[in-house]
């Protein structure tokens, strides 16, 4: 068990952060979703040990939130959403300092300091003082200075904000790496779901302090049955009345089918019918919902 | 190359006046242009630098009306592009042209035009509605009150336009964003990353307004980093790297036009091993990719459109295609092959 | 040959406890400090009163030992008797010793503090690393330990570090166990006046530093405090003495008329009552008190007894050949005003504790909302 959550309740004055949540998740990659205000920042510190909680316990990797909350900052790298850096140092002295705040010794974390930013892709700029970096840059020092003292747990919130088409890539793939091939479990926070479905399998929902979903992405997206995507290279007027023709229900959004079929009927009537037009057929597949769809459902459900 | 992939550089573009069809309507046939589309925004030769660093570099590209896509790697020159098009950069050579006017120092052409900046600075203090207000006041609307209201109401704002922006979520900021860019009804619209920050409830919103600009005619030019968000709004880019224009057009025929990189079709069927050494045996194939997760194979091929027109015929021969579908014909693959 | 990962390696090391948290941050504080090379040069420079001061100490230890190479040059700066009995007089050049060497230090370690500190925290809130610290394993006090440490370092080393070898080295040349019997409170209050001086200003430094994101309104604040107070002091010291002094004047001139053929010529008579007068007037003022820079140094005062000290000194060596006028300007000369110290030490500790509430409201745990 990564962590888990007993009837937590935490209040700012008139406002609840966190309303009597019970979360259990199991040790992997897990994704945290929620709209904006829905507690996930709060979640998260309590996680950390980093708030009072009013009521409820939990604990993280084993240890009590209440009775052993440095214990788990020792065991947990936490990469936080806002800019955030030590200034006035290089690269390598911030990475190093943030694994000497963890209790490492001085030689230790300047030779896991160049080992992780080597990890991370920050090649010769580590000599460079952290203020100059892009924000590409400073997000991967960010990240490293998380990993260097070689955490259980790693609490990703919002990794990818602002950064550039490869850049995320690179990110993902990092994250994907750590919590696959490494045996890191991560906790991945983020608006962005085809990210959160490319380095997850377990996800968690939230909104108005709540856990409203979750479970492994894989079965919570369902594959509608006899319900297909298609795309063609013609424009498709001709061919949409063909299978309507056929008895099947067409939806035609952006420009996508979505072709409902009757029982006995598949895929082989759709290749009949383009074969009579002559059209090409360039896209063809099983609709199934993607995590915007199981998220949106989630929230749509309380509401 | 697809003459009817809709606004495509090389042919008349047609413009889809309706994306969406309703429960059992017929589609109208899209009307054809007799003509050139009229050209929104110009740039012509224009090349702009700071000191010695260059921000453009000889750039040359015509934006059509509808939505456009602004893509590229940090430092391509995007946020260079949209200040020389807005007006807040002089460019060093060439001319920017919007709505057939020169751009710098054209004061009245500000009044349609539009800027929706990537930035979070607002006055705090002020109410949604007071800022939208003032904004208005600065493009030189007076009497503001139907144009604020009108703008509010567009971005579906008017539950929180007095409350003080401090307490906004991201979301609502991007919105209030959006109302000042909108409220003296420009005809074109620059979006800088209109869709940063906010989670996915406000985004389709977001979006949904954003094409509802585009459908009442307006022009917009949206500039993000994340690919299949632009993907959602637009099939017609513009990719730029290092300063210079790197691709412009439709998603499809951009793909269609990089030869370096043969298109990836996947084909999933029972028999995969079968089919994989039938295609192996095709002219235009290059290469056969067996993917035993998926239970199918993957093709690579330089000349696609031979290759989709076959598969009917394979069907029909008895190999079932159960699913086929293009790994790299989406932005992604686009944007990676050409920005390396 | 094994072909070795490359990638991402897990690590397995010790982990040290906690309680030392707060001096690796001290210590990258002032690594970072060094990187300024007005801060180094100050730092030397500062030091030479530390040298003097050495040196002073050295010779004392050889002069007790009556070295034929010390007594000439102790007679150039000491009189004719202590010269003869150093050791009925080495509580009183000792102290005064510390005293002025302090004084001097104090005006030194208010720049120091001006240099060092601004930053300290308003940068950290500036660049959002409050987060950074708080969410590893340590607390909110290892952070403010750890900053104080910063200023405490630079100060130990400037100040208290040269008063405990000076002390030590006074005690290894005299070769007397005895001289540590006599004066140890001495080292004590050395010791205890510059913990003083680092919680007092430090704490006020790192309060201010956390006001502001930006180091220069920080360092204006400071320069404030320091300086304007000083200036505000003085004036209003300086117009209470002008007052007393006009007084005094006023009364002498009174004096004369009623008193026609006094041997001593008016003016001169009234120019003696009025230094006086003003003296006097010094040494009872409490005015000193609005400097905080004054506070510090009646504190330091108190521990270090110079009070006592100059006043024996006033009375038995100066007064014995001297004038009434000689004893007072001593006083004057050598130790302060004489307000009561409890009243400056509570002044401090408000201080202090105001500090203390600034730094915690203003660096907010993350226990709140975004």
């Amino acid at each position: 068990m990564l962590f888990q959550l007993e009837k937590v309740t935490k209040t700012y004055g008139r406002i609840t952060a966190l309303k009597d949540l019970s979360v259990a998740a199991p040790k992997g990659a897990i994704g945290l979703l929620g709209p904006n205000g829905a507690g996930k920042t709060t979640l998260i510190r309590t996680l950390l040990g980093l708030i009072n909680i009013d009521r409820g316990g939990g604990t993280v990797l084993g240890r009590d939130i209440r009775v052993k909350p440095l214990d788990i900052r020792q065991r947990v790298g936490y990469v936080p959403e806002n800019e955030c850096l030590f200034p006035g140092v290089t690269g390598v002295d911030f990475v190093r300092f943030a694994g000497e705040l963890c209790g490492m010794d001085f030689d230790d974390a300047m030779q896991r300091s160049h080992e992780v930013l080597d990890y991370v892709g920050v090649g010769e700029f580590r000599y460079r003082k952290v203020e100059s970096y892009s924000t590409g840059m400073k997000q991967r020092v960010k990240i490293a200075s998380a990993l260097v003292h070689d955490p259980t747990l790693l609490i990703l919130d919002e990794p990818t904000n602002g950064m550039d088409p490869a850049g995320r890539d690179e990110i993902l793939a990092l994250a994907h790496d750590l919590a696959h091939n490494k045996g890191m479990s991560l906790i991945f926070s983020s608006h962005l779901l085809p990210d959160v479905e490319h380095v997850c399998d377990h996800v968690v929902v939230m909104n108005r302090g709540q856990v409203i979903q979750q479970g492994r992405i894989a079965e919570l997206k369902r594959v509608h049955r006899q319900r297909y995507q298609v795309r063609l290279k013609e424009p498709p007027e001709e061919f949409i009345a063909k299978v309507k023709e056929a008895g099947c229900i067409v939806d035609f959004r952006d420009d996508l089918l979505e072709v409902q079929m009757n029982d006995g009927q598949d895929e082989s009537l759709l290749w009949r019918i383009a074969s009579d037009l002559s059209v090409q057929i360039r896209h063809l597949r099983p609709q199934r919902s993607t995590l915007e769809d199981v998220f949106l459902s989630a929230v749509a459900e309380v509401r | 190359m697809a003459a009817d992939d809709p606004r495509t550089h090389a042919g008349p573009p047609v413009v889809r006046p309706d994306l969406r069809l309703k429960e059992g309507e017929q589609p109208v046939p899209a009307p054809r242009a007799t003509e050139v589309a009229p050209v929104v925004i110009r740039f012509d030769e224009v090349s702009k630098w700071y000191g010695p660093v260059i921000g453009v570099n000889k750039l040359t590209l015509d934006i059509p009306p509808g939505i456009t896509g602004l893509l590229g790697p940090n430092g391509a020159g995007k946020s260079t592009l949209l200040q020389l098009a807005t007006g807040q950069l002089k460019p060093s050579q060439g001319s920017v042209t919007v709505l057939g006017e020169e751009v710098w120092g054209n004061t009245a052409l500000f009044r349609r035009v539009g800027l929706c900046p990537e930035q979070d600075a607002f006055w705090e203090w002020m109410t949604g509605k007071e800022f939208v207000t003032t904004c208005a006041g600065l493009a030189g609307l007076s009497p503001a009150g139907p144009a604020v209201a009108r703008a509010i109401h567009f971005v579906g704002m008017e539950e929180h336009q007095d409350r003080a922006i401090k307490g906004y979520s991201k979301g609502m900021r991007q919105r209030i964003k959006l109302a000042q860019a909108l409220v003296h009804d420009p005809e074109v619209l620059f979006l800088d990353e209109p869709l940063t920050g906010t989670d996915p409830l406000a985004r389709r919103d977001l979006m949904d307004i954003i094409l509802g600009l585009a459908a009442d005619g307006k022009s917009v030019v949206v500039s993000s980093h994340v690919l299949y968000e632009v993907q959602s709004l637009t099939q017609y880019i513009i990719l730029l790297n290092r300063g210079r224009l790197v691709a412009e057009g439709s998603i499809r025929s951009i793909r269609d036009l990089i030869d370096k990189h043969p298109h990836k079709i996947v084909l999933v069927t029972d028999r995969y091993r079968e089919l994989a050494s039938r295609l192996v045996g095709w002219e235009d194939v290059e290469a056969v990719q067996v993917l035993r997760d998926q239970g199918g194979v993957m093709v690579e091929t330089r000349q696609p459109d031979a290759f989709y027109a076959r598969l009917p015929g394979l069907v029909a021969d008895g190999t079932p295609i159960r699913e086929v579908y293009s790994e790299d014909d989406n932005l992604e693959a686009v944007f990676k092959y050409l920005v390396k | 040959m094994p072909v070795f990962e490359q990638g991402y390696k897990h690590w397995d090391g010790d982990l040290s406890g906690h309680a030392w948290r707060w001096w690796t941050i001290a210590r990258q504080g002032v690594r970072i400090a060094m990187q300024g090379w007005l801060l180094r040069i100050l730092t030397i420079m500062a030091l030479l009163p530390a040298l003097v001061l050495v040196c002073v100490f050295v010779l004392w230890g050889f002069l007790e030992q009556q070295a034929e190479w010390a007594l000439p040059i102790a007679r150039m700066f000491f009189p004719s008797e202590v010269v003869a009995d150093p050791a009925a007089y080495r509580i009183i050049v000792w102290t005064l010793a510390f005293h002025f060497f302090f004084k001097f230090e104090l005006f030194v370690s208010m720049i120091l503090v001006l240099l060092v500190g601004p930053g300290l925290i308003s940068q950290d809130l500036r660049f959002n690393a409050v987060t950074l610290y708080l969410s590893r394993p340590l607390y909110r006090w290892d952070y403010f330990l750890g900053k104080l440490g910063v200023i405490g370092w630079f100060l130990a080393l400037v100040a208290i570090l040269p008063a405990v070898v000076a002390y030590l080295l006074g005690v290894l040349f005299s070769f007397k166990l005895s001289v540590v019997a006599d004066t140890w409170h001495l080292l004590l209050g050395c010791v205890g006046y510059g913990l003083v001086i680092v919680l007092s200003a430090g704490t006020l430094m790192l309060a201010l530093s956390s006001l502001s994101r930006s180091s220069r309104y920080v360092a204006s604040f400071w320069v404030g405090i320091w300086l304007v107070s000083s200036m505000v002091a003085g004036v209003m010291t300086g117009i209470h003495g002008e007052q007393a002094g006009r007084a005094a004047m006023k009364a002498a001139v009174l004096d004369a008329r009623q008193q026609p053929g006094n041997p001593m010529p008016a003016h001169i008579e009234q120019w003696r009552r009025r230094q006086a007068a003003e003296m006097e007037a010094y040494l009872d003022d409490w005015r000193p008190m609005i400097a905080y820079t004054g506070n510090l140094e009646r504190v330091g005062r108190a521990l270090l007894g110079v009070d006592a000290v100059v006043d024996r000194l006033a009375d038995e060596v100066v007064g014995r050949r001297g004038s009434p006028e000689g004893r007072v300007m001593t006083r004057v000369i050598f130790s302060g005003p004489r307000f009561p110290w409890e009243w400056s030490a509570l002044i401090l500790l408000a201080l202090f504790g105001a500090s203390l509430w600034l730094l915690t409201t203003r660096v907010r745990t993350l226990d709140r909302l975004s």
